[in-house]
This record gives C-alpha cells, structure tokens and sequence, in this order.
C-alpha cells in the first residue's frame, strides 16, 4: 500500500467487529435455511385444429404474458429467399383485413402494449405482456394480426428496405460480422445455418409483397403451433380464450421439420480486414448437438467452467490474468436440429496473437482435461440456483413454455430441469465435451486490422488462412 | 405486487443505521429470492478535471477483493450460491448488485460490507494495472471500436461546457486513467465509500426485523466518514446550450444518423416530467410521431430513438436519434427531426394517454424484477429521500398536460438548446 493519510482507515478499527460475538469475518456466512422454490405447474391441452395450449397460473402481479407461435421460422426456407420468414414476420404489423398500420399501433398502445414479432430458425412467436384487465382486447389484436394479415404492398416494401439496411449493418458491426463470418466458416454453403438468420441482401432484395403473402398463406396456422399463457388465469379461461381467437383456425400445410447432413469441418482461419480497428473480434467455434440431445445438459454444466460465467477459465484467463479483453465467454445454440458451440471475445489490436494463442491453449486444455470436480460442483450449483432468478417475470415463464412448443418437450422439462442437472456426473460431462468439441476442427474467425494481426495469427499454424474485405 | 387504483403498492420502509448508512427494505415472499443493491452517491460527476474515468475504474477495483474476500472470490460465491452479481457506474451514482436465493442473503451482506469496510489491504499495483487495461478494453469495444459508440460521450461535450460535471463521459479518458495510482484509489475509497454516503436496499423473500438484524451486525460497525466534498465544477448552467456549431463525424459506419440533444430541468425538477413525456410523444412505441411520420410515412428513417435521461446535477439532457438509409442524405434526416421537434407544440391529448397507457405497463414489468425494483428504490432514496416515490412515478407522468408539452417544446425544444451531431459512412476523416 502507498502511504496513508487523512483519517484512521477503517480496517484498523477491526479489533472491535472481532470483539463482537455476531460477526465472523474471516470466511463467508453459511447460508440459511433453504426455501424451496415452487414452479406452477405446467397445463397442456390442444385445441382440435392441432393448436398446443400451454398455460400457468401465477397471481402475484397484474399482469398477463401471451405467445403464439408458430412453425414458420427460417430454416424452411430455401437459400434463394433466405430471409423471407423474417421479412414476412416484420411485415405482419403492416395492415390487416380491419385496419391500416397506424390503426393497428394506435389500438395496440391505447392498451399499453405492443405485439413483438420475433423469427428465428425453428419458429416465429407474436407476443405481449399486458395489464391483465387488457388481455381480452389484446388477443383480439393478436388474432386479427396473424388471421388476417393484408400485407400492403407499400408496407412490405418499406420493411424490406429495412431489412437490406439492417442486413448492410450487420456486415459493418465488428461484432455481428464475426458471428455471421463464423456461420459461413462453420457451416456448408448448402447448409441453412450458413448464412445469417437475417438473410442475404441478393435474396431479400427480390422478394416483394406477393412473396410475403405467400409464405403466411402456406406457413402461418395451427398445426405445429402453440398458444402460451401466463397470469391470473384459469384453466378453464385459457381454454376459452383459444378456443375463441384460434379455435376457427385452419391448420398450414406446413411440411416435417426439415433434415439436413451434419456439417462436415475442417480448420479454416478467417480474417475479416477492417482497417485502423482498435481490437479484434475474436470467434471459435464448431458445429454442435441439437436441442434435448442427450449431452446437453452436461455440456451446459461443462461449458460454465470454460466461458459460460464470470470466474470461468476463459473470462479468468483473458480478462482478470492478462487484461487482454473487457470479457471472454463461450456457448452452445442447442437448435432444434443441430446447433453450434462459440467463443467469443474481443481483444486489443496489439495482443490480439497472444489473445488467439492463449484462447486456443486454455480450450485445447480444457477439452484434454475436462471440467475438474471443484468446477463441476460450481457449475452444478449455480446452474440449479439460478434457475429461480431465469423464472422471475410473467414474461420470463411465458418464453420458458414456448420453448417447450418450439422445441417439442415435455411439459414438465423445465420442473426436472434442476435435477437433471444436479445429476451430472464428472465423467458423464468429461465425455461429453470430448464426443462434442474438437478444438484441432474448429473454424477460427477474426474481425480486425489485417495488417497487424495476419502474419502473427498464421505464424501459429491454425490453419489455412483466408484474409476477407470488409 | 399488488395495484391501488392504477397506482403500484409496494410496501417499503426506510431504517438509518448510526453510521448514517440507509437502508431500505422492501419485502415480497412470493419467490424465495433477494435483491441486494447498494447506491454509492459517487459518480462520474465527482471526478475533478484530468481524472475522468476514475468513478468507473474504482467500481472495478471493488471486485478485486477486500482484507477477507480474496481475488475472483466475490464473483465465485455468488455464482456458487446461484446468483448474479454486477456493478455500474453512472454520472451522479455507482451501483452494486447482487440477487441470490434468499436463504444466501447473509452471503452478499458479508460481501457488500467487507469491501465497505476492509477493501483497501487487498489492493495492490497489479490489480490495478491489470483493471486498468480491461477497463481500456471496455472503452475499446463499446466506445472505440463500435460504430456511432462514442456518441454520448461527443454530444454530453456539446450539450454541457467544460466546467459542468456532465462534460465528459462516465467511461473517460484513458490518458487520465493512465495517471490513476494507488493512492487515488485510496483516498477515493475514504472520501465517497462510507456507510452515510450510502444507500442499502433488499427486495424479496425475507423478515424485516431480521433483515434489517443482519444488515447491522455486518455494517453497523463500519466508521461514519466525513461529508463528501461539492461536486466539484458549476453545476448550474442556463437553461438554454446557446448556438453550438453542428458536429459531424465521417467515419467507419453503416449508414447516415442523426443526433439531437437539448438541455432539459433536473430530474429533481417537477417539470423534468414534461421533457419525458414529450421524447415519449416522439419515438415510444410505432404510433409515435417520429415512427409515424420518419419511418412509415416519408420514409426516410429506419429507425428512431428518443429519450430523456434522470439526471439531477443540475441540468438533464433528452437525446434522440434517427437513422437514415445508404446513401440517405443527412441534412434532409436534420430537418425532418427538428421539424417533428417544433410540431410538438400541437401536442394532443390522445398521444399523452398513448404514452401514460404504455408507461405504466412498462413500469410494472420492470418492478416484477427484484433486481431492477431494489435499484428504482435505492434511486428514489438516494436521489429524494423516499423510496416509496416509487409507487408514484407514473403518478408524476401522468400530471404532465398537453398543455404542459406545448409549453416545454416552446420553451426548451428551440434552435439554442439543440446540439446536433451527424455521423456519415466515409474514409475516416
């Protein structure tokens, strides 16, 4: 410590906490008594058109949470429209048979709320949290949204200039680049999973309103489909209230859930150029299992002592030892079918070698080795304690149930959850991570100043090296 | 959580310790979870001139251990005892969080008051060294390195001179950084890190009489410290920036965008609720004006942003912004936004329920989270001295009149109290 002064520092008065009977500084509390958590329960039904009801009821807020979702998430469509579902879900607030856009807003906020659209690879979800004294008028929108969309050729036309723009800056965020250009390096062109969620700018720059209509026509109803609530609602409630909005519905002719080959991976070293960057966004990644694989659970244990929290070996080591990044984490995407394992990072220009060799060396390790029984215990614990805190809003539980349509779980998943992961054995999780991550495979992108970083990143002999234009 | 009327009615109480540290309980048994949030009335605003940044990295040198807490330990035990833990550092505050199952609540209160009391034998130059450098990594990746990033940190520049607190940004500069040693550090711990410039919240699953037991024999023997020293700098300022020649950056970014900020009252300030009402008339929700008329009508938005910050250091500040599209022309973007800005004066009625409507919902969602409703009490008592201002908040939107909006965007929103500041994609200039 450098030299004292002003007045008496606080730690030399500590004669008197000792003193004191209560406090017992030296080493952390014990924690109290344990108070068990209480997950409502799950209710599933369906309605007769194949729509999945998935409700709980909770009481202690006034609000309601609702998700209809469909089966109408990107990976059906083909590479030529990549970007379509995603189009057609932002084009959906455009109009419906009733009313224009800006009625549709007005009716919707007049409420206190607004529909999210939100489409990812498996499935769109149109949703709201709401006063739950609201929640009738507020389905109403919703159906009438989703039944009866009109697609106006000028709306269409203005969400897909957004789209091209939005698809433009993703190309120039640092960090989104790096995601998309690992999708590429990971992923076969011909696989759904190479290009990113949002689409191409050739693709959606030629599909139009008719395409949007189309695509809703066909993909957009009950079947594969599932209606979520949560609130202060009962049972009987949640039945009627689909049975009124969705219960008319026809089903889409949506088709089985598409199949394709695993990716086949070689190591590949990319280096996106951008020129006069202050860091460089670090990715490694690797194709990984699907959701509700038989590994996914140990992996997700696995994978919190690597990169998935604050004290894992990846954050410990490039954060708090060498000062080389604001944060280092990695993670699973557990899809549907097949799903991808990340890290990701970004690191000062001028380590950004050591950064990479470091990154590399502490994940070779860890898959040599495994997680150790002090990391496993850790990762247990935290991840069945937490469970509570990931299940706190009305909102929260309702994505929790949507996942279970999307994903096609059992209703009580989320209720086994914790003791599935407290049953994690060390050597289940140590042969989980060597069956799933190969680090002599893994794709390695960098977004960042070529000209300092090229030569140094292929001295470390990763791999065949592509350098790309921003 | 219950409503009365329209109003929240969360039951909230203020106890003192003898050390002048305020705490303030606010019970809810229906999960068996506690926030934990302490307010340090330390900021960004109370760094002198050459030291900016220092607020910030102080905050991290609070998670590199105290006298009984080694190193990484205080992330690991919250982790293990399945919680999340953080930190922030704004202009007129620090805050520090954790939200744990509640039977680990003794855990956090151990935490929180060993580095109240005992943080500084465990700093050392290499923790300080090595926080330094992530901290310049942080600066990088969210200021630096990221396109518009260092956009609050130019307009605040505009928007408030030299000699206001609010001049520089919270994250600073790393050629001050570069100074900061030990021995700041340390006098900056003894001079704003005391129980009575403190306020200690708890949200969720306990007893209070045992809660309030237990923050006492943790913290009740931590020395009172002498008052924290003025703000230092004018926090006065005229209402009104004055004419401010108009900033524009050409650079690495995808697509033209277009600032805009004013000075607005204080948070402390009633009227403050004018100014937030009228940047929710702007851009909350796609039945606002600048969605309505930028993004759907003229089409010359992709996106539009508008807010106003609770500031308090005398004077606030509401920032909007609108982005073009490739190859859009900036200048039209300028105009389009100032014209929406000097049209809130035929603010209607419709639009002010529109926004109450949507305020209060999301007002209520953000208090399901214990974490943010442990941080919106400490805020009402740490900024007014009442925690329970938090049941009333939306109360204080929902005074504002059309008329009081007419009023404000002919007395605020006007050509010498707008700061523009324009980015265009280009050669780095």
């Amino acid at each position: 410590m450098t030299g004292r002064r002003g007045e008496k520092p606080p730690h030399e008065s500590r004669s008197a906490i000792e003193s004191s009977p209560h406090v017992e500084r030296a080493t952390a509390p014990p924690p109290g008594p344990l108070q068990p958590f209480h997950l409502p329960e799950v209710r599933a039904g369906a309605l007769p058109n194949g729509l999945a009801l998935r409700s709980m009821e909770r009481g202690q807020v006034p609000l309601v949470s609702a998700r209809l979702v469909l089966a109408a998430g990107e990976i059906s469509v083909p590479r030529e429209r990549a970007g379509l579902a995603v189009l057609t879900g932002d084009s959906l607030q455009g109009g419906t048979a009733r009313r224009s856009g800006v009625q549709l807003a007005e009716a919707l906020e007049s409420l206190g709320s607004a529909l999210r659209v939100s489409v990812g690879w498996e499935a769109m979800s149109v949703e709201f949290t709401c006063l739950a004294e609201r929640l009738d008028e507020m389905l109403s929108l919703l159906a009438e949204v989703v039944r009866e969309p009109s697609f106006p050729d000028e709306e269409v036309e203005r969400i897909r200039r957004q789209r091209l723009a939005t698809i433009h800056q993703r190309r120039m965020e640092p960090d989104e680049r790096a995601d998309d250009e690992l999708d590429r390096a990971i992923f076969a062109p011909d696989h759904p999973f190479h290009r990113s969620l949002a689409g191409t700018a050739e693709a959606v720059g030629s599909l139009g309103a008719a395409d949007a209509r189309t695509y809703a026509a066909a993909s957009y109803g009950a079947a594969g489909g599932g209606f979520v609530l949560v609130g202060d609602i009962p049972r009987e409630r949640v039945v009627e209230l689909g049975e009124r909005h969705f219960g008319e519905w026809l089903p889409n002719r949506s088709g089985a859930y598409p199949s394709f080959e695993a990716p086949a991976s070689e190591r590949r070293v990319v280096i996106v150029n951008r020129p006069g960057s202050v860091q460089s966004e670090l990715r490694i990644g690797l194709p990984g299992p699907s959701r509700g694989h038989p590994d996914e659970v140990p992996l997700r244990v696995a994978n919190l002592a690597l990169g998935g929290s604050f004290t894992s070996r990846l954050n410990l080591s490039l954060r708090e030892r060498h000062g080389f990044t604001y944060g280092a984490r990695s993670g699973f995407a557990f899809r549907k079918r097949g799903g991808l394992f990340s890290i990701s990072t970004a690191v000062q220009t001028d380590v950004t070698v050591a950064a990479l060799g470091e990154t590399m060396e502490v994940f070779r390790r860890f898959v040599e080795e495994g997680p150790s029984p002090v990391e496993m215990e850790r990762s247990r614990d935290y991840l069945a304690g937490v469970f509570p805190l990931r299940m706190e809003s009305t909102s929260q539980l309702a994505d929790r149930l949507a996942e279970l349509v999307i994903y096609g779980l059992p209703h009580d998943y989320h209720h086994r959850y914790r003791d599935e992961i407290r049953g994690v054995q060390i050597e289940g999780a140590r042969a989980a991570v060597l069956a799933h991550l190969d680090p002599a495979t893994c794709a390695v992108v960098l977004v960042g100043d070529a000209d300092r970083i090229a030569s140094g990143v292929s001295e470390l002999g990763l791999g065949p090296l592509e350098v790309l234009d921003a | 959580m219950r409503l009365r009327g329209s109003s929240i009615a969360l039951t909230t109480e203020t106890r003192k310790l003898e050390n002048g540290l305020t705490v303030v309980l606010a019970p809810d048994r229906a999960t068996p979870i506690v926030a934990v949030n302490l307010w340090y009335g330390v900021g960004s605003r109370n760094e002198n001139v050459g030291r900016t940044g220092f607020a910030h990295l102080f905050e991290h040198m609070m998670f590199q251990g105290s006298e009984h807490v080694p190193k990484g330990h205080h992330f690991q035990l919250v982790e293990q005892a399945g919680g999340t833990v953080n930190a922030s550092t704004w202009f007129d505050r620090t805050n520090y969080f954790e939200t744990l199952p509640a039977h680990h609540l003794d855990l956090a209160l151990w935490l929180e008051s060993d580095r109240m009391g005992w943080l500084l034998p465990a700093m050392d130059q290499e923790k300080l060294d090595n926080q330094r450098d992530v901290v310049r990594n942080e600066r990088q990746q969210r200021y630096d390195n990221q396109p518009y990033g260092d956009w609050d940190e130019r307009m605040h520049a505009l928007v408030f001179p030299h000699d206001h607190p609010y001049h520089h940004s919270v994250i600073g500069s790393m050629q001050d950084l570069a100074r900061a040693s030990l021995s700041d550090v340390e006098e900056f711990f003894r001079t704003y890190y005391r129980p009575n410039n403190a306020v200690l919240t708890l949200a969720g699953d306990f007893d209070p009489d045992s809660a309030f037991a237990r923050v006492e024999r943790y913290f009740g023997e931590l020395p009172r410290g002498r008052e924290p020293p003025p703000v230092p700098g004018k926090p006065e300022l005229e209402p009104w920036i004055g004419r401010v020649s108009p900033a524009r950056v050409t650079g690495q970014v995808p697509l033209p965008r277009v600032y805009l900020g004013a000075r607005i009252p204080s948070f402390a300030d009633p009227s403050y609720y004018a100014a937030d009402m009228a940047s929710s008339v702007l851009a909350a929700g796609r039945a606002s004006r600048l969605y309505r008329r930028l993004v759907r009508e003229q089409r010359i938005a992709r996106d539009v942003v508008a807010f106003s910050l609770p500031l308090v250091t005398g004077r606030s500040l509401l920032a909007c912004w609108i982005t073009g599209f490739p190859g859009g022309d900036p200048d039209e973007l300028e105009g389009a936004l100032v014209r929406e800005l000097e049209g809130l004066v035929d603010v209607r009625s419709e639009e002010i329920e529109r926004v109450l409507a949507l305020a209060e919902t999301a007002h209520l969602r953000g208090l399901e989270h214990l974490s943010t409703r442990a941080d919106h009490l400490s805020m009402q008592q740490m900024l007014f001295g009442d925690a329970s201002r938090v049941n009333t908040e939306v109360d204080r939107l929902r005074a504002v009149t059309a008329e009081d909006v007419r009023a404000f965007a002919e007395a605020v929103l006007v050509p010498e109290n707008r700061a523009v500041l324009t980015y265009v994609p280009g050669e780095v200039t």
